[in-house]
């Protein structure tokens, strides 16, 4: 882990470097100013160590392998079953465990009403109809609600804070979020994003990976289903509008 | 990570320049300056809100280990008034 981290190194370093300026200079030369600069060295390097070990083992680059491979499979799927409606994003109480995205494999214009939890197969049944059938997947945002600390209550600031942390502080994919609430639509914002939205099928059907995760924590902060209705790029900002159900 | 960086160059920055004020000042007193830097450490990882479990307990761990060079620094000047 040391050999890897550069965290560790440089606060090593700075151990070093701190404890051989600060001690001759207070206990041989007595010079105050040269011992303050050391200690900041010692206060830096302790930060540095106790911020190294808190760093991910796995390289990004290894993370970035696994997501694309992940979403090509679930887009190689989308695009085999010539599916066109957009995912219902449902919470973990509508999906057995966690929070799931249901994709409709017949549409016909009226979107589907999921009242009670769905059975935790790919292939679901909603309804009575021969055609009440769709697929149940995990997304990013599935996995990505596990990663909070608790699960946000249903007002914009609590989802605000949720995203915030999660973007800016667990994946450091994104400077920051705002959201604002209007009857049952529900508008994110989120600066500078650091993630590529695709625009493949899949993408239009599930939305980019960042609002799957919007999506995903809205729909389990609302207990409600949720789909994506609208998502842009605007200014550096990536805005994502969805849609409450029910 | 960038996170962690931006945190990481905030703390350095302010060190430096606290330094280089009191230096420019004439202060010769090593309690205040370490006095000093451990109340804009404390505040600055506090403003930081955002930090994983993991991040925020290490940092926890500096910060009571900061405090407790500071509870000491504090004990030493109270024997000194009182001798």
């Amino acid at each position: 882990m040391i050999n890897r981290n550069p965290y560790i190194w440089a606060g090593l370093g700075l151990l070093i470097v701190g404890g051989l300026i600060s001690l001759p200079a207070y206990f041989l030369f007595h010079i105050v100013w040269l011992t303050a600069l050391g200690i900041c060295m010692l206060i830096m390097s302790f930060i540095l160590v106790a911020l190294g070990k808190a760093v991910p083992k796995l390289p990004p680059e290894v993370c970035s392998l696994l997501l694309e491979t992940g979403i090509k499979n679930i887009a190689t799927l989308i695009e085999e079953l010539g599916i066109q409606s957009k995912a219902i994003y449902l919470p973990s109480s509508l999906a057995r465990n966690r929070p799931q995205a249901f994709i409709p494999l017949h549409s016909n214009g009226s979107r589907p009403e999921i009242t009670k939890a769905l059975p935790q197969r790919l292939i679901a049944r909603y309804g009575t109809s021969p055609e009440d059938i769709g697929l149940l997947i995990s997304t990013i945002g599935s996995t990505a609600t596990g990663m909070l600390d608790s699960k946000p209550g249903a007002t914009p600031a609590e989802l605000e804070s949720a995203l915030t942390s999660l973007f800016a502080g667990r994946l450091g994919v994104a400077d920051g979020t705002r959201v604002v609430c209007h009857n049952n639509h529900i508008r994110v914002e989120i600066n500078k994003p650091r993630l590529e939205n695709g625009t493949s099928w899949s993408h239009r059907c599930l939305g980019s990976p960042l609002s799957t995760v919007v999506a995903s924590i809205a729909a389990e902060a609302w207990n409600k289903p949720i789909t994506i209705s609208q998502e842009e790029q605007i200014d550096g900002k990536y805005c994502v509008e969805l849609e409450v159900i029910g | 990570m960038r996170l962690y960086n931006r945190y990481i160059l905030t703390v350095a920055l302010s060190l430096l320049l606290t330094t280089v004020i009191l230096i420019a000042i004439g202060q010769n007193s090593l309690s205040i300056y370490y006095t000093i830097y451990v109340i804009e450490a404390l505040i600055i990882t506090e403003l930081y809100v955002y930090f994983n479990n993991k991040a925020r307990r290490g940092l926890t761990y500096v910060s009571t280990m900061l405090f407790g060079g500071f509870a000491v620094a504090l004990c030493l000047q109270v024997l000194k008034i009182l001798a």
